[in-house]
């Protein structure tokens, strides 16, 4: 591609960003990564601390953060498929289907934007409230109820002394200020940075990954597929900020999974950034997500409609589903502009993916359930309902 | 009678907000002089011309006319102003409560959480109380939203009455300025906890919320970009304005018999929120937008209907 054409790509659909709050020193919290990975960004009013990350552990657990005592932020987002759910959308606990795909929360703190498309979310902090209060749709269903939640929080004989640890400078207050930050504290302690490619990449083992991966990584970073223009740098997406980031990047794009209307329309209920920014060319467009561990978070796509990552390779294959249907999209990114690839190209792409495959994340007993016994002690391991036939 | 003002453009808002901090000064160098006068400005939720009381149902609402059961009603404002003789608005320099009012917003609730009233609070609201330099006024102006300034801070640690999960609007990036959910009869609320929950895989699982009435500014982002919105395309505050008002003697009736005139209740365009959450492509928001006092898909509101003088 000319490179007139990429930086004009680039300059239309990247927002490059300055200023955003949270680009602090670290403290002294062991985050447990590797050496060559810088610790994610934290919010000044937010420091990390071991008390803090438990007592959200112990919350994003706690099915008894829902309505009905039914759903735990971890029932759609099971540590086994990297913080995903493993259904095209995720239902609450009123029975109403998500818009969107539950996305995977590895990395979630080098986000400097979160969910698939709403440029005003930028705090995990901020981003909790949604699945907690939202009612477009209900996830959890607690609009209303959070004196209920707190009264509940401060009889129960397990939270109030892990308030008290976690926010000491706030006398153990519980309130929407302290469930917030110990929610976002723990969520930014889940890394996935010790796939095998990791290893192969950033610490030198050459046979970490097999000959077909590294055909399939030399695929991926190449101009053919142009994967890596938006699936690039330390987390396979051009939406990243770290601790020695202080310039945030973010970007939001349109792979020509539809084209309604002949001008790139998208399904009504996800017009993707439009919706917050009313300009007609961001119809479709939304946040690039990770690749890391993606052969565990299928399905894919902002609406859950790619079931599989074979599927998911046709689909940027034929230049986004829609051309594929012969209804290209006009919105569609100039990156995906189709590719052919041989059965073993294919498998060869295949194999990079799923190297990229973190198997001390998806087991870590530090991200697991720590309720061992009672109704929270199922939370985050069976699914709540069985997959939905599309 | 009710004269509309919409404060569509944000840099009106400034301007607003702007002409209210002088007033606030002059108010002050007259109080230098003259203690500032207590003012209590009440209102009203009504159905036509009957009280709001949640669990009770209403006749011969919308169009074609139907029966509703509300559900939730609240709203905020902000801005209050009283008109002196010669025309010029004062502002009316709200109670710090820590409660119903903070700064220049106040939250009004004629909710009381009982029977189908779930996602409210016990406690209800309906004045607004202040101070004001001495005078002779004459006229009320408000405006009904958080302002700008308030509408985008960090709620998770806001302060009352900005702190309520009920009224938040996280996806949006603000708050609801009205809240008013109601069950119709051709769109009954059929969510009430306790009772089994809709199966999974139910796609009109949001059908059960009935037609809820969600104001707020929608399309916050600044340009795509990643910090504090810095405008909304579309702000969705109306400014209120009454010419004549006494409030010793009268009463800002809100009224939703009024706000739904040639609405239909009974419907919901697919695809959409239930009901009318201020979103730009919902054709259940026309007229009901406009009767709010705001502009709808391009067409100008004709005058607010949703407050009236009693």
């Amino acid at each position: 591609m000319p490179l007139s054409h990429f930086v004009r790509a680039l300059v239309s659909a990247t927002a490059l960003l300055a200023g955003v709050p949270g680009v602090a020193a670290s403290e002294p919290f062991d985050w447990r990564i590797p050496s060559w990975l810088p610790p994610p960004a934290v919010p000044p009013d937010n420091p990390m601390s071991e008390a803090k990350v438990e007592l959200g552990r112990r919350l994003f657990y706690d099915r008894r953060l829902s309505r009905d005592g039914s759903m735990a932020c971890a029932d759609c987002h099971r540590q086994s498929r990297a913080f995903t759910d493993g259904r095209p959308v995720p239902v609450g606990i009123t029975g109403e289907r998500h818009a969107r795909n539950a996305m995977s929360l590895a990395n979630a703190g080098y986000l400097p934007v979160l969910t698939w498309g709403n440029p005003n979310l930028t705090r995990l902090e901020q981003q909790a409230l949604l699945p907690l209060f939202g009612e477009t749709p209900v996830e959890m269903g607690m609009a209303g109820r959070e004196q209920e939640l707190f009264a509940w929080l401060r009889a129960d004989p397990v939270y109030p002394p892990l308030f008290e640890r976690a926010f000491p400078e706030r006398a153990g207050a519980i309130d929407l200020a302290t469930l917030t930050r110990a929610l976002a504290a723990f969520q930014r302690t889940l890394i996935s940075a010790r796939s095998p490619y990791d290893r192969y990449r950033y610490e030198r083992d050459r046979g970490a990954i097999s000959a077909a991966a590294r055909r399939g990584e030399r695929l991926f970073f190449g101009e053919r597929l142009e994967c890596f223009h938006c699936h690039g740098g330390l987390h396979f997406t051009d939406s990243l900020v770290h601790s020695r980031k202080p310039f945030a990047e973010s970007a939001f794009h349109n792979t020509g999974l539809y084209n309604l209307d002949g001008k790139g329309a998208y399904p009504q209920q996800n017009p993707g950034l439009a919706e917050h920014t009313g300009r007609p060319e961001d119809m479709g467009r939304f946040r690039t997500p990770s690749l890391r561990n993606v052969a565990l978070t299928a399905p894919y796509m902002h609406d859950g409609s790619v079931a599989s990552l074979s599927a998911a390779i046709d689909h940027y294959a034929g230049g986004g589903r829609a051309a594929g249907q012969g209804r290209r999209s006009p919105l569609t990114s100039p990156f995906v502009r189709g590719f052919r690839l041989s059965p073993r190209e294919k498998a060869d792409l295949l194999a990079f993916l799923n190297s990229l495959t973190d198997r001390d994340f998806v087991a870590a007993e530090r991200f697991a359930n720590p309720w061992k016994e009672g109704p929270n002690a199922a939370a985050g391991r069976d699914p709540k309902v069985v997959r939905l036939k599309q | 009678m009710t004269k509309k003002r919409s404060a569509e453009k944000i840099s009106r808002a400034w301007i607003a907000a702007a002409c209210a901090g002088i007033g606030a000064t002059i108010g002050a160098q007259v109080a230098h002089a003259q203690a500032p006068q207590p003012v209590t400005i009440r209102f009203a939720a009504q159905i036509g011309d009957q009280a709001f009381t949640c669990g009770r149902s209403y006749e011969g609402i919308g169009s074609p006319a139907s029966r509703i059961m509300p559900s939730d009603f609240r709203f905020y404002v902000s801005e209050v102003h009283l008109v002196d003789e010669s025309g010029k608005a004062v502002p009316v320099r709200l109670e710090q409560d820590g409660r119903w009012q903070y700064r220049d917003v106040a939250l009004l609730d004629f909710e009381d959480r009982s029977g189908p009233c779930l996602t409210g609070t016990a406690e209800t609201r309906d004045v607004v109380t202040g101070t004001i330099p001495p005078g002779r006024y004459r006229g009320l102006r408000f405006t009904l939203g958080v302002p700008f300034a308030l509408n985008h801070e960090d709620s998770t640690i806001a302060p009352s009455p900005l702190n309520l999960t009920s009224l938040f609007w996280s996806w949006q990036a603000g708050y609801k300025f009205v809240r008013i959910d109601l069950g119709s009869a051709g769109r009954p609320q059929t969510i009430k906890p306790g009772e089994p929950m809709p199966t999974f895989g139910d796609a009109e699982g949001s059908l059960k919320f009935g037609f809820a009435i969600h104001l707020g500014s929608t399309m916050c982002s600044s340009g795509g970009r990643i910090e504090r919105p810095t405008e909304c395309r579309n702000p969705n505050r109306a400014t209120i304005d009454f010419p004549e008002f006494d409030t010793s003697k009268q009463v800002v009736v809100a009224d939703l018999k009024a706000l739904l005139e040639g609405v239909n209740v009974d419907v919901n365009q697919p695809k959409t929120p239930a009901g009318c959450m201020s979103s730009p492509n919902d054709g259940d928001c026309d007229p009901l937008m406009r009767n709010f006092g705001v502009s709808f898909g391009g067409k100008a509101s004709e005058g607010q209907r949703f407050f009236r003088i009693r």
